[in-house]
């Protein structure tokens, strides 16, 4: 596979603070690769380097075989950026949107209008090209976003978070113009993101967390690497609950808000024994094949997003008052 | 290159012109000085020698061209601040254009949507009974234009600092307000108290507002050659402090 993105031991400070620690990967042409990590992990200062939009305190990044630092001017050229943040003027039409970046890429003069009538066509708003951005929804604005990244054909585009903020109906629309961004026009999509469904669109993962990479690899390998299913017991009495798991199973469970969580094979088989053999004090219990959230949560001990635990245990609350 | 630098220009004038209100509500700033202190002082002021015989309504026009041109320029700059607190900055940074074409770019809108305030206020002040010289207010607009293109410069070097909307309004009125009292927009600069005279000597305003003088209504302090290159002296240092600024700018 052709590398079009090579990085090697790159790094970011901000002052003591160390944004990015020596991260090394490499993406093939025509690839989905995605950057999966909490909010503060390195996503955004990663994307950044790679864009030419800031330095990289040391290491070494090369897209399409330019240095990121030496040559950002021919890196630009072969770049499509789409920031977390709308980056449109909203004061301007959808159509002088993108006019002003086909200038600006030097897109020839004789193919502008055709290919912005294309890429307004592609993501379904030809019919508003004459409207100001600033009457545009959120998910009109990604969308329109993601057609000005068509307009000059990078060979390679970054999508900072690209669904962040979208409704589900919206993120799905979104995922199917990037998917056949890549089938017809080839291109290497390289996206961060901290939603776990969202990370099971790209052929291959890198795990960040404190500016490390902690796992690189498909989705369905990193799944497999858990292999257990994800058991998550409320109790109100964890310890010794805990003590229960690693004497007499030889488990490791992690704390979470209320109650502990611990890997198992066969989990629900596993739950019947425990309360039939050990009858432990429990607010309930919940058994759940793995997911990237899982393979997260064990590669760092920690949940991706600390509302998506608490909502975890809401239910189970929910579920033990009414059987209580 | 140049064809960007039209392109990014021209966005800055389509807004301007889509947003004629502003172009509006920027009459009332010189013409309330024009009413309110013309009119009101007209009959107590004096002008020296040279100016004899001038009205002093018509006297101030100058002045409040200049004006018009200080306050459009320097708050054209806000738009580097708008620009990055709303994303577009970002989009243009990233685009394979010299950072030197996007400040040119701002520069000449700046500088551009100021003068055709300046010029609409030139062509409405007749209206209050102001008289001078149609010629020379033709050839006043250019060196207005190179004034309004340092003015956006500083602003500029302000606005690659601020973070908020309110730190740059705070921070220009700070530095527009010396320069607009202490460049003889509204008085004769003969015969000022010594330490007065050397701030007014300092402000790149005074020459500009010199000049237009000279050429609109005729009495001068400075030879007009001397305002039109220290006017364009300071275009040229402002304008690379500007570029040294956006140069070293973080998004």
């Amino acid at each position: 596979m052709n590398a079009v993105i090579e990085v090697e031991d790159l790094a970011k400070k901000y002052g003591d603070v160390e944004a990015v620690r020596g991260i090394g990967f490499s993406v093939g042409a025509g690839e989905i690769f995605g950057f999966l990590g909490p909010n503060g992990a390195g996503k955004t200062t990663t994307i950044k380097i790679l864009c030419t939009l800031l330095q990289p305190t040391s290491g070494r990044a090369r897209l399409a075989g330019l240095d990121v630092a030496t040559s950002p001017g021919d890196v630009r050229r072969r770049i499509g950026v789409i920031f977390q943040d709308p980056a449109l003027d909203d004061r301007l039409t959808a159509e002088e949107n993108l006019m002003l970046h086909a200038v600006a890429y030097r897109v020839p003069r004789g193919e502008r209008t055709g290919r912005i009538t294309e890429a307004l066509r592609f993501v379904d708003l030809h019919e508003r090209a004459k409207d100001l951005t600033r009457t545009f929804s959120g998910g009109m604005k990604r969308r329109l976003e993601i057609a000005r990244g068509l307009i000059h054909r990078p060979e390679i585009l970054f999508l900072d978070e690209p669904t962040t903020g979208l409704d589900p109906q919206t993120r799905a629309r979104t995922w199917e113009v990037l998917r056949a961004l890549r089938r017809d026009f080839g291109t290497t999509l390289f996206l961060t993101t901290h939603y776990m469904d969202e990370a099971e669109n790209c052929d291959r993962i890198a795990v960040i967390d404190h500016g490390k990479i902690v796992a690189l690899d498909t989705p369905a390998a990193l799944k497999q690497r858990v292999g257990k299913d994800l058991v998550t017991a409320r109790s109100d009495n964890p310890n010794e609950l805990a003590r229960l798991l690693s004497e007499k199973y030889g488990i490791t469970s992690t704390p979470v808000d209320g109650g502990l969580s611990f890997l198992v094979e066969q989990g629900d088989a596993f739950i019947v024994k425990l309360l039939t053999a050990d009858r432990p004090t429990l607010g309930g219990i919940s058994v759940r094949r793995p997911t990237l959230d899982d393979v997260f949560l064990s590669l760092t001990g920690r949940q991706i997003r600390e509302e998506g635990a608490e909502g975890q245990f809401a239910r189970l609350r929910a579920i033990a008052r009414r059987r209580g | 290159m140049i064809e960007v630098i039209y392109a990014l220009w021209r966005r800055d004038m389509v807004k301007f012109l889509r947003d004629r209100r502003n172009l509006i509500t920027s009459m009332v700033r010189p013409f309330l000085w024009l009413v309110a202190f013309g009119f009101g002082l007209r009959a107590s002021v004096k002008l020296p020698e040279a100016g004899a015989g001038t009205d002093f309504v018509s006297f101030l026009v100058p002045g409040m061209a200049a004006m018009t041109v200080l306050f459009a320029s320097m708050f054209a700059a806000i738009s580097i601040v708008w620009e990055r607190e709303f994303g577009f900055l970002k989009e243009l940074l990233v685009a394979p254009i010299p950072r030197g074409a996007i400040v040119a770019a701002k520069l000449a809108a700046g500088s551009a949507t100021a003068t055709v305030e300046a010029g609409l206020m030139l062509a409405l002040a007749p209206l209050i009974g102001a008289r001078f010289s149609v010629t020379g207010a033709l050839l006043s607009l250019p060196l207005l234009a190179v004034f309004g293109m340092s003015v956006n410069a500083l602003g500029i070097v302000v606005a690659a600092r601020m973070k908020s909307f309110e730190g740059f309004g705070s921070v220009v009125n700070f530095i527009i307000q010396p320069i607009f009292f202490l460049s003889g927009a509204l008085y004769p600069i003969d015969g000022l108290p010594r330490v007065l005279r050397i701030v007014v000597l300092i402000n790149p305003m005074s020459y500009a507002v010199d000049a237009v003088r000279g050429l609109c209504i005729g009495p001068h302090h400075f030879p007009i050659a001397l305002d039109v290159a220290v006017v364009l002296a300071a275009g040229l240092a402002f304008g690379a402090l500007a570029r040294r600024a956006f140069n070293k700018m973080e998004v």
